[in-house]
Parts: C-alpha cells; structure tokens; sequence
C-alpha cells in the first residue's frame, strides 16, 4: 500500500505546486514591474519573456488541438449521419451528453427469479432480486445504443488472462536475469533487449503464420488463446523493465535476510518482491494495456461476436450510419482511462521507465 | 524433501551445468511462451512462401500431420519469390515504404526538436506544465490516435483539413482519396504519433547540455545559431541519434496509418511493405505470397536494426548488466 501512498503524495505535491504558482508568477510579475520601473531592468526583458510564453503556449495548443476537437465533436449535438455532422465550432454551441449516454447504453440488471426447492416436501421457496435501474437511456432519447459494454466485456476477458499469464512469465525470469549468474544469461537478456527494440511491426510481418497456425489448431476466434500471445509477445520488453528495476534494489536487504536465517524462497516474497511493487505495478499496466489496446491481430483472429474494443471502434468508423459525435464519444471513453493510467504508470511510478521522467 | 528439490539435485550431476545454472529454469517458461509464439510463426510462415497456399488448400488437411504438411498446399519453391521481385507492385510499394521513411523521420526530427528546444527554453514561463501536457499523446492508443486523423482528414463536412483549408480561403482537397495527399496524411499522423517519445528524448538530452559551454560560447560572440550548431547539436547528437534509428524502424513497419485511413490506397498505390504483404494474403487469398513479400520486409528491418545495434552499440546496457 506504501505505492498508493507515494502516488496519492506524488499528485498532492503536484496540485499544491500548480495551485500555488499563480501566486509564484504574480510576485515574479510584481519584482520585475518595480525592477522595470527602477530601471534595473531594461524593459525590453520582459517582454520578450511575455512573447516567448506566449508563443510556446500557442504551440502546445496547436498541437494539442485534435484532442480538443475531437471533444468538441463528443458533445455536439448529433446529426443523422456520418455525413451530416457540421462544421468545428470552438465552443459548442448547444453541448449534449447525449453521445456518451449512446455509447454507455442501458445500466439495467435484470430482476432474477431463483426458487428453492425444500427438500421432502413439494414447496419451494422463490426469490425475486429487485430490478436495478441505474440509468435507462431511453428516458433521454437515446435509442439503439452502441455494443460498448459487449466490447468492454470482451476486452477484459482477453487482458486479464494476458496480465496474469504475463506476470507468471515475468517475475520469476526478471527475479532471475537480475540476481543470478547462470549460463546463458547474457545471451538471453541481450535477445530480449533486441527484440524489444522490434518486437511490434514483427508481429504484423509474422501474422500470416499465426493466423494460419491458429486456423488449423481451430484456435482463431478464441479469447483465451489471443491472450496467451499477448503474454508471449509482452515477455522481452516487460523482463527487462522488470529487470532494471530489481537491479536498482540494494543487495544488502537480502544479505541481511540471508544472515538472519531466511530460506532463499522467502528472501524473494519477503524482501524483493515488496521491493519492487512500483516495477511490479509498472509491469501490470504494462501487460494489461497491451490486451487492451491491440488492434491488428484480434482483427485478424476474432469474429464478430468476440471483437474487443479497438477492433469494435475500427469497425465504427466504417459504418456511415453512426454519427461522428457518437464516434467521437466512443473513442474517447474508449482512450480517456487508458491515457489517464498510462500516464500515472508513467510519471508516479519511480523508476519503471528510465527515461519517463522529465526533471524541471 | 519435494519433487522439485530432488530434481534439483537430479541436475546438479548432469556435466557441464553447475548449480547456479539451475536458475535458468526461472527464464525457460516466458523464453518458451515467446518461442512457440514468435518463433514457430517464423518457421511457420518461412515454409508458408515456399508454397501455393490459400485458404482453400492450406486448410484442408485435418489434425496434427496437415498443419506439418500445410495443408494440402503444395511446394513451388522460389515462384512466389521470384513473383513478387519481379511485380512493379511491389517495387513502388518498396519506394513509397522508403521515401515514406525518409520524409517521416525528416518530419518527426524537425518537429520534435524545435517543440523541445522550445519547451526548454529560459524565456518560456511554465515549462514543466508545458512539457507534462505536450506527451499527454502518449498514453493515447494507437487506434484512436490513428482513427481521429482519418476523421480530421475526412471529406464529410466534419474534416477539420478541410475546414483549415477553407478559412484560408482555399478549395478542399479529398485527402484520402489522392496519392499525394493521402501520402502527406500518413507523414502528419506519423509524427503526430511519434513526437511524444522524441520529445521525452530530446528534452532528457537538452537538460544535459552544459550551460559552462553555452556560456562560453555567449561569451566568445557566438549567436544563437552558431550556439546551437557548435555546442547544443554536438551534445544531443547520440541521444537523438538513438531516438532517430528506433523511430525510423517504427516508419519502415508503419501498417496501422494506411490500414485504416485507406487501405493503403487509392488502388493500391500507397501501400507500405508490411501492409502490402498483409493485403496479398488476406484481402486476395494469396498466402504464400503474403508470405514471401513479409519475410522480405522482416529481412530489410532486421538488417537496419542488425547494422545500427553494431555501429549505435544500441545495446550497450546488456555489457554493463
């Protein structure tokens, strides 16, 4: 738990230094003002700082501009199609949440009827669940509402198994490659760093074998089988993030360990792996992600029935029929989170990636 | 005494291992999860070109022994490489994948420096907050990264090209369904897609610049560009040479980009090499093909990668380790 301490710390700190540095800048502001008009300062100082901000705040934003607009487009009012959504308006000029509420759908668990049979007698005994209506989108006039939730679902029940299997193949070698000396570590841990570097676009150039593969084995269109390749192909790049990040755990925790008598099994469960839980985490959005956000080949492999969320939003954008509001609403409730957990994974969890963070 | 114990020691009498190579057994379940996954799809796939498959005849065969003998499909040994070398197809797909690599890198490079030098730079106000939003695209899916600009590029009246265009005062263009344009697309979404990452890199680099040698350049009378030619340039060189190779083999295999803006088209004409080999296979049924046109493109990264790993040291961290 110490983790999601040190995250909750990591963001207060964050928010403290944003909410304060209004404050930082008005007396930064002020100090120059009076150097300006004490003469300390030439004037033409400042103002060249005003426009340089100026002009990287207008880079950012330009570049981030399709993020905005693809908002925008969520909370357009929808038209009819694809075709006759209208033209970008900075600020919408009527904003709806209708889009999202097309994508979310109903939130309605059923009522279940489950009777009881009593033993040695001809009486059972029925239990009514209540209907639970958490959100009926019908009483906002959405009808037909997207498949999300089916995708939802079938994304999870591919990432879930590829974390788990994933982890299985990980810890143990990580744990392995970084404190053991073994014959043919280096060769091993220098094919995983190479194949790092590769590993995606390979992956696409050798579908064909897979997809044949997996046809004959009878094995296509089957969830579980897409997460055990997800898992194969998450083994190079998630051990050697793991690895490095074990390597940075001091020796001396497990020596002492070792002096005070523990078995080498429980120098691993007691003292390197609580170590390494923020690697560990970073391993887990790591894997999870990977089930979550490929395309390709769950394209190739799965049918329709099973499609997961990327492939559900490809098959969108090719369907005339659905407005580009309600794509765009799609999209984003698809990427929001993903970006959100990517980012923490990113920037809070210390030490995962080595260049992921950025020092002021 | 467990089982695994007394294999343990079992093993321990085997010549030529000794007791710490046991720990190898930690490594061999993920290398052989990724082996039969990747590796055998190689194999797999290598004697796939060697033959006339199609789904007709490669799925044929029932049980273990067809999937050995592929099916009923039959061997016709260097037809589909010969095929596909001499198909002129192939050769401007071969091109475009090239000159897309050329302009793509040329692209990112210029871009990502200057959004990097920009938010370092002493006169900007507010960096860290700057540069913290500038890779939010980063954790952004691919997929709904790569669909958003076929939306912006779209020819409906939503395609925010177009709209660009039009406040300019400019006729639209059908973005998607001409060569060139379609081409530009791929190039602005590419490095849309890859700045995150370049960025990180870069601006690692720049913090590392020391500010003794810019001083003293200041001091000689060097002015901004000579400072960043003869001081900045020389010490982010290897960084974002490092950054360039990886990013220019992520161009050569680009396949998302053309899939979904256009399938590569118009009529095949913008089709990058793996997309090619993908195509050949699954939209016209012709796996051996399919198969010989990815091997070659698989051999072409391999031997970039092969060549810049020996001349880059790009895997000098495994000497270290």
């Amino acid at each position: 738990m110490s983790l999601i301490r040190s995250i909750l710390t990591r963001t207060k700190e964050d928010a403290v230094r944003v909410a304060t540095s209004p404050i930082e800048s008005a007396r930064v502001a002020k100090y120059t003002a009076e150097g300006v008009l004490s003469g300390d300062i030439p004037p033409r100082e400042p103002l060249k700082t005003v426009g340089a901000t100026l002009g990287a705040l207008a880079l950012v934003l330009v570049v981030l501009f399709p993020i905005y607009w693809i908002f925008t487009a969520a909370i357009s009012s929808t038209g009819g199609s694809i075709y006759s959504s209208g033209d970008f308006q900075l600020f919408p000029s009527n904003p709806s949440m209708q889009s999202f509420l097309w994508v979310v759908g109903d939130l309605i668990v059923p009522g279940y009827a489950i009777s009881l049979n009593l033993p040695l007698s001809d009486l059972a005994v029925v239990f009514t669940t209540p209907r639970v209506e958490l959100l009926d989108v019908a009483d906002y006039g959405v009808t037909n509402p997207s498949n999300f939730k089916h995708f939802l679902w079938n994304s999870l029940t591919v990432a879930i198994p590829t974390v788990i299997l994933a982890m299985c193949l990980v810890v143990p070698a990580a744990y392995a490659l970084s404190r053991r000396e073994f014959i043919f570590r280096r060769k091993i841990l220098f094919g995983y760093i190479l194949l790092t570097q590769v590993g995606g676009g390979l992956g696409i150039a050798l579908l064909i074998g897979l997809y044949a593969i997996y046809v004959q084995f009878g094995l296509n269109d089957s969830k579980l089988a897409l997460a055990v390749y997800y898992a194969a192909t998450a083994v190079p790049f998630n051990t050697w993030l793991l690895k490095t990040y074990m390597d940075g755990i001091p020796v001396s925790y497990e020596e002492a360990a070792v002096v005070d008598g523990a078995p080498p099994w429980r120098v691993v469960t007691e003292v390197v792996l609580p170590l390494s839980t923020a690697g560990l985490a970073t391993v887990f959005v790591f894997t999870f992600l990977t089930g979550w956000t490929e395309f390709v080949v769950a394209q190739t492999l799965l049918g329709t029935e099973n499609y997961t969320l990327p492939v559900g939003l490809y098959a969108l954008i090719d369907e005339y029929t659905i407005p580009w509001a309600r794509f765009s609403a799609f999209a984003l409730t698809f990427a929001t989170p993903i970006m959100l957990v990517y980012l923490f994974a990113q920037r809070y969890i210390e030490g995962g990636l080595s260049f992921g963070g950025i020092e002021g | 005494m467990n089982t695994f114990s007394r294999v343990a020691r079992r093993l321990e009498t085997i010549p030529y291992l000794e007791k710490s190579d046991l720990s190898l057994l930690f490594v061999l379940p993920g290398l052989f999860v990724f082996s039969a996954f990747m590796l055998f799809p190689v194999l797999y796939i290598v004697g796939i070109s060697f033959t006339n498959a199609q789904p007709a005849n490669l799925f044929a065969g029932e049980g273990v022994v067809a999937i050995l003998t592929f099916g009923e499909a039959s061997y016709v040994g260097l037809e589909n490489y010969i095929g596909v070398l001499t198909d002129p197809r192939f050769w401007n797909s071969f091109g475009v994948t090239w000159l897309y690599v050329a302009t793509s890198v040329v692209m990112k490079l210029v871009f990502s420096i200057g959004m990097a030098l920009v938010v370092t730079s002493d006169r900007v106000r507010g960096r860290r907050l700057m540069r913290s939003f500038i890779i939010l695209p980063m954790g952004l899916p691919a997929i709904f990264t790569i669909t958003v600009w076929r939306g912006i590029f779209s020819s409906a009246n939503f395609g925010l090209a177009n709209q660009l265009l039009g406040a300019f005062g400019i006729t639209t263009v059908s973005w998607l369904t001409e060569r060139w344009p379609a081409f530009f697309a791929y190039n602005v979404t590419e490095a849309w897609l890859a700045y995150p990452f370049m960025v990180i890199i870069t601006v690692s680099a720049l913090q590392d610049v020391s500010e003794e040698l810019h001083e003293a350049a200041k001091v000689d009378g060097a002015g901004h560009l000579a400072r960043f030619r003869h001081v900045t340039l020389p010490s982010i060189k290897r960084p974002v040479l490092f950054a360039t190779i990886l990013t220019s083999a992520a161009s050569f295999q680009q396949f998302l980009i053309p899939f979904v803006f256009n399938t590569g088209g118009p009529a095949r004409q913008n089709e990058l090499l793996i997309l090619y080999g993908y195509q050949e296979a699954f939209s016209f049924s012709d796996y051996g093909r399919g198969a010989a046109i990815s091997l070659i493109a698989v051999a072409f990264i391999g031997t970039f990668m092969w060549i810049n790993v020996k001349r880059g040291k790009l895997a000098d961290g495994v000497k270290e380790a």
